[in-house]
């Protein structure tokens, strides 16, 4: 799932983009972790999460939906949940509440290596295992330009489409919409919540200079 | 994915989302193409047409096209795994499961990712890769395990192979001393998907999230280079049963 250690971009821009997962194991720990997810998410609520998305709800935290609906949806043993967060002060307070509430669920955050390992050694965490993204083979040549995939990238499925993002880049600039709307409109495709508005947003801004667009 | 043409007013809306690019415009109407599309929902999910002239093909669930939706669809859950998504919780709770040892390397092929997707006969062409290469065992809680016909050959079910998928993900394990090579094989094979797909190590780490030196020299010995950002289980996990 998520596909998150392949998320493509400068590693200044990767500064600013931690996906965080509460991960229970199937057969392993869900019995009895209703309540334990419930905490979980309300400490990432509290430490500022960027967008959040519970498999039991589906809605990512622009839709309208609240935090106490999202906490309120998690009814069944083992739901999944999926967030990003946009910084590391932030994603380093929510480490921090997490390894003080210790309900033993397993926690993943995707990121720079050597910022995770500063934030781990901070928090007091010992990490277990490490992912790698050994990048990507094959017909490399028909995928989109990497511009455009730091933006898809950010949804794991891939389920963020390239033509949107285009769309996207020309309705910024030509002042349909904002580049914070802009990014709403991206994150929506992404079910997982692990899109980063606000990451979208700076490559809005910073992209949509590069593109000739037709204003008529 | 079917558009209703009586319903469709040629708005155009929806082809931006679709990541196949299925989604036909002919200037009046917009229809899908049945063998592009990946069954992933998205357009439903989120381009939010006008006059609600998508819907689920009343086909989507029929075998073997279900496998479209069950591999393209991140809300849909696989029927053989339980698990929303393709592949199964391999690191994520491996603190937990330790499905994964300190002496095991876990190898992940993510196919037609990114954003390509790909067809099942080009799966075969890693599977078969795979098992050519000596490992027989695709990780038995993948929904790929259960396409296998063959796990001597790495063969597919035949009646799969005119299927696509957005994303499906293979896993195995080997020791540390067969890295390179199945690193080698995944190359190989990568000349002749038509699709691409990306690779992912994993492995326990040492104190401080240090990286054994033997998994990473077995990644340098075929070439390969790994990104600066990764996912890392950060540990907070309790070993136990249910």
């Amino acid at each position: 799932m998520t596909h998150s250690l392949h998320r493509e971009g400068s590693p200044d821009s990767l500064e600013r983009d931690f996906p965080l997962f509460i991960s229970p194991a199937s057969g392993f720990n869900y019995k009895g972790s209703v309540p334990k997810i419930r905490r979980l998410v309300e400490a990432l609520y509290k430490s500022g999460v960027a967008n959040l998305i519970a498999m039991s709800l589906r809605k990512n935290s622009y839709s309208g939906v609240t935090p106490e609906e999202v906490v309120a949806s998690i009814t069944v043993e083992g739901t999944r949940v999926c967030s990003v967060f946009a910084g590391r002060e932030k994603i380093t307070e929510a480490l921090t509440r997490i390894r003080e509430l210790d309900e033993g669920i397993s926690i993943v955050v995707s990121g720079l290596i050597d910022r995770v390992r500063e934030i781990a050694a901070e928090v007091g965490i010992e990490p277990h295992m490490v992912n790698l993204s050994l990048g990507i083979h094959g017909h490399t040549d028909r995928l989109p330009p990497d511009g455009i995939r730091e933006f898809t990238t950010m949804c794991g499925h891939g389920v963020v489409s390239p033509n949107l993002v285009l769309e996207t880049i020309c309705r910024v600039k030509t002042g349909k919409v904002d580049e914070w709307e802009g990014s709403l409109i991206l994150a929506e495709p992404c079910a997982c919540g692990i899109y980063n508005p606000f990451r979208s947003a700076e490559l809005l801004r910073e992209k949509a200079p590069l593109y000739a667009v037709d204003r008529w | 994915m079917i558009i209703h043409e009586e319903k469709c007013v040629g708005c155009g809306r929806c082809r931006a989302y679709c990541p196949a690019v299925a989604i036909r415009y002919d200037g009046l109407k917009s229809t899908i193409d049945q063998d592009v599309c990946y069954e992933c929902g998205t357009c439903l999910r989120a381009a939010h047409c006008p006059v609600d002239a998508l819907a689920d093909s009343p086909h989507v669930y029929e075998y073997p096209r279900a496998l479209r939706k069950y591999f393209s669809d991140p809300v849909a859950t696989h029927a053989l795994t339980e698990i929303p998504g393709r592949g199964t919780e391999e690191s994520k709770s491996n603190d937990v499961t330790l499905r994964c040892g300190p002496g095991r390397v876990g190898v992940a092929v993510e196919v037609g990712r990114p954003t390509l997707g790909m067809s099942l006969r080009d799966v075969q062409k890693i599977t078969r890769a795979i098992a050519q290469a000596g490992v027989h065992r695709i990780e038995p809680h993948n929904p790929i395990h259960s396409m296998i016909a063959d796990e001597a050959t790495g063969d597919l079910k035949p009646e799969l192979l005119g299927e696509r998928v957005l994303s499906a993900i293979i896993e195995i394990q080997v020791s540390r001393d067969e890295l390179p090579g199945i690193l080698r094989t995944l190359r190989e094979v990568s000349r002749e998907v038509d699709s691409v797909f990306c690779v992912d190590v994993f492995t326990v780490v040492e104190p401080g999230l240090k990286i054994p030196e033997a998994v990473l020299a077995g990644i340098r010995s075929e070439g390969f280079t790994w990104r600066p950002n990764a996912k890392i289980n950060m540990g907070l996990g309790r070993p136990c049963k249910e």
